[in-house]
């Protein structure tokens, strides 16, 4: 299977996602530059784009609704929480939106990583509780997507009876979207185990992630990577771009830290850790987190030239990582230069793969 | 349209209704896939027949009414969308932004219209479990958040029976030409419904009754800033008698249609819903007022039926009475909707335009005055 590679929508017009303050962003959006971005995306080779949810943000649901109708191809990966909404309205806001853009949408479900956001939506849940809530709400969801009669439950934290809905999931591929859930603590595996197609991590060497990735695939789920992405012409380039975007973010805020005390985010933390600990900004030649005390955990970063970084997802590729989900910066003209320079790099090495493959398999 | 003329809202239709002249078609089980190209016609029709708002009803046979507003206020460029909706379903934070990002798709045309929810069976299925009167308190909870988040200029803290929110503020504002918040109608006959009109909505909806008993339930709620507004079903011809004849032609071989509203009914626990299906047994409330629809096509038909000019006046007698907005329906709901626009809207324009042109020449003392 080829890598697929979806994009993080920023959905202020904050070009450089994550370097701007959260306060600083006005919510209000452009929707005519959001079009041209998704529309950008689809040229680019780019599946979804991730639609996020958050205070600072404008409603992930209505924009991929809208950015459905002025688009083709590409997909919606939108951000749900549980415990804002009910499962029964949830499911049949994304059936909606399928029969309406032909299921381009699938969702990424995050329990959550911080609690003071969390607190703003009135959701007031320890970490542990909102896996277990997460949970029930999946369950609720799946069952409505089996339509297979009416949905009963009763849980801890939902109880749904007869519960129907008439506008089904539309796709001609799936019967239901395909659901990401990102989480590095024990209980996202688990969660991811059973009921998630795709679990996300932060980028962490291939070494690292070597041990912890085959586990879940033999459970059937797949692995991706959330990482950012610098890339430029060339690798002297690609390095003296990070560090001037530091030297402005310096002038600017300390973000990650003061993040750091707040979250309850297993992954976001233990990213930082990693972050603090190594000796270097390099944890290898092409995975940079100098920008992580600043922007946070996400903003662990793919630095390089465009062979480099193809080189670095094959390597990926090869310990079973199958999806990445990409920020860039800057956001239109990295994803450009993605889609133009990286990519075909990526598919003619993936060929090459094969044809291995098949003469081993042969010899 | 000027600024002190009644507002005609309708009802939008959703799957195969556009063209059903019989009933039948309505309780069938809707197939639930959004009809957009049929819609955005609807929505242009309604545009051209000067229709105000098109009611997005919610329900769970039917497609997202927010999601649906998002695409068809895009294709179809002047009308709004009243956007029914329950408390409940959403945490009021994340309600608030799904809106506001509406509202900046669709420049604002939008207005809400919250209803409790009429049906136990419904909430139930959504995962609502309280009864009449908690949901009523939950709804009223609800508001007062979301109205604080479009009102109040610092962060919104609130403590209350069903929801905490602590620090809420959001970045996506409310976007609109001329509000600050969207219009909120609360529909709902009962006590508690009038109490939450009253302080959390801009308008009260409620079903219509004879001129006279309705005075007295306007007056007050009137006199305290909010508007009211009712819910009707139109046939309006030509002639008194060919409305009757539709009138008459659509209550016969309906028996289904009679059994499944009675059982319906039977479900539910809106006081006004239920008033309304009594009343249809006594059949003609006044010589317009059909209240027998409502046995045959559910609480919220009771019908004005006759000539353009006699359900013209009828609009004329409630707005003296106070009310200001309507939201109509119709069968077949497309047609009636712009033979309304073209043989009643104008009656209505005229006689609203003579009646002010008459109040203002009573206070100018015009010439005539003396005599």
């Amino acid at each position: 299977m080829p890598l697929r590679f979806h994009w993080s929508l920023s959905s202020v017009g904050d070009k450089f996602r994550g370097a701007k303050a959260r306060t600083e962003m006005s919510g209000l959006f452009d929707f005519d530059e959001q079009a041209e971005f998704s529309r950008a995306a689809e040229a680019s080779g780019i599946e979804s784009l991730l639609m996020a949810l958050g205070s600072y943000r404008p409603d992930p649901m209505a924009l991929s609704m809208a950015l459905g109708m002025v688009t083709k191809k590409i997909k919606f990966m939108a951000a749900v929480r549980p415990g804002i909404v009910s499962p029964t309205y949830f499911v049949q806001q994304v059936n909606s939106i399928s029969a309406l853009t032909g299921g381009r949408i699938s969702i990424n479900l995050v329990t959550g990583n911080a609690p003071h956001e969390l607190d703003y939506y009135g959701a007031f849940l320890e970490h542990d509780e909102r896996y277990e809530r997460a949970d029930e709400f999946l369950a609720i969801c799946r069952a409505f997507w089996k339509r297979d009669g009416e949905v009963n439950f009763e849980g801890k934290y939902y109880t749904i009876k007869g519960g129907r809905l008439n506008t089904p999931f539309v796709s001609d591929e799936r019967v239901a979207p395909e659901i990401f859930l990102g989480g590095n603590s024990e209980l996202a595996e688990q969660l991811a185990m059973k009921h998630a197609d795709c679990l996300w991590r932060f980028a962490d060497t291939p070494e690292n992630l070597s041990e912890r990735v085959p586990p879940i695939l033999n459970r059937g789920v797949e692995v991706g990577l959330l990482v950012s992405i610098l890339a430029r012409p060339t690798h002297e380039q690609a390095v003296s771009d990070a560090y001037a975007m530091v030297e402005t973010l310096k002038a600017q805020r300390t973000f990650g830290k003061d993040f750091a005390r707040k979250t309850d985010s297993v992954s976001y933390k233990a990213t930082l850790e990693l972050a603090e600990k190594s000796q270097s900004d390099w944890l290898t030649p092409y995975l940079w987190t100098g920008a992580i005390p600043y922007m946070g955990s996400p903003s662990i970063a793919l630095v390089g030239s465009a062979e480099e970084i193809a080189a670095a997802l094959i390597e990926y590729k090869k310990i079973g990582i199958s999806q990445f989900l990409f920020i860039g910066w800057p956001d239109l003209d990295e994803m450009t230069f993605f889609g133009r320079e990286i990519l075909p790099l990526v598919r003619k090495r993936e060929l090459e793969m094969e044809g291995e493959c098949q003469l081993a398999a042969r010899g | 349209m000027k600024n002190e003329d009644l507002k005609f809202h309708w009802r939008l239709s959703y799957s195969g209704e556009a063209e059903t002249t019989t009933w039948d078609r309505q309780f069938s089980v809707e197939d639930g896939a959004p009809h957009i190209e049929m819609q955005v016609d609807f929505c242009r029709k309604a545009e051209e027949a000067g229709i105000d708002s098109l009611l997005t009803d919610f329900g769970y046979g039917k497609p997202d009414p927010m999601l649906l507003a998002a695409i068809l206020g895009q294709q179809a460029k002047k009308i709004k969308f009243i956007l029914a909706y329950r408390s409940g379903l959403f945490a009021p934070t994340m309600f608030v932004q799904q809106l506001n990002t509406l509202s900046s798709l669709i420049d604002g045309r939008l207005s809400l219209n919250i209803v409790a929810g009429y049906s136990p069976d419904e909430q139930r299925a959504y995962g609502d479990f309280l009864s009449h009167d908690e949901r009523y308190e939950r709804t009223e909870e609800f508001l007062a958040i979301c109205r604080a988040f479009w009102e109040s200029k610092d962060s919104v803290d609130f403590q209350g029976n069903h929801y905490r929110v602590e620090k809420g503020a959001l970045k996506a504002r409310y976007v609109s030409p001329d509000r600050s918040f969207p219009e909120i109608f609360i529909g709902g006959g009962s006590e508690q419904a009038n109490r939450l009109a009253l302080s959390q909505g801009t308008c009260w909806m409620r079903l219509p009754e004879a001129s006279e008993a309705l005075r007295e339930s306007v007056a007050p709620v009137v006199a305290r800033g909010v508007e009211v507004g009712l819910r009707l079903a139109v046939i309006a011809r030509p002639t008194r008698e060919e409305a009757l004849n539709t009138a008459m032609a659509m209550a016969e071989g309906v028996d289904r249609a009679r059994e499944f509203v009675k059982t319906s009914v039977g479900h539910m626990d809106s006081v006004s819903f239920k008033a309304s299906y009594e009343m249809g047994g006594r059949e003609w409330l006044t010589p317009c007022l059909w209240a027998g629809a409502a046995r045959i096509y559910g609480p919220a038909a009771i019908a004005l039926v006759g000539s353009a000019e006699e359900v013209a006046r009828a609009f004329i007698e409630y707005k003296r009475l106070g009310i200001t907005q309507f939201i109509l329906s119709g069968w077949p709901k497309l047609d009636e909707m712009v033979n309304f626009g073209r043989i009643v809207i104008p009656i209505v324009r005229e006689m609203e335009s003579e009646a002010a042109a008459y109040a203002c020449s009573g206070r100018c003392e015009a010439p005539n005055a003396s005599r």
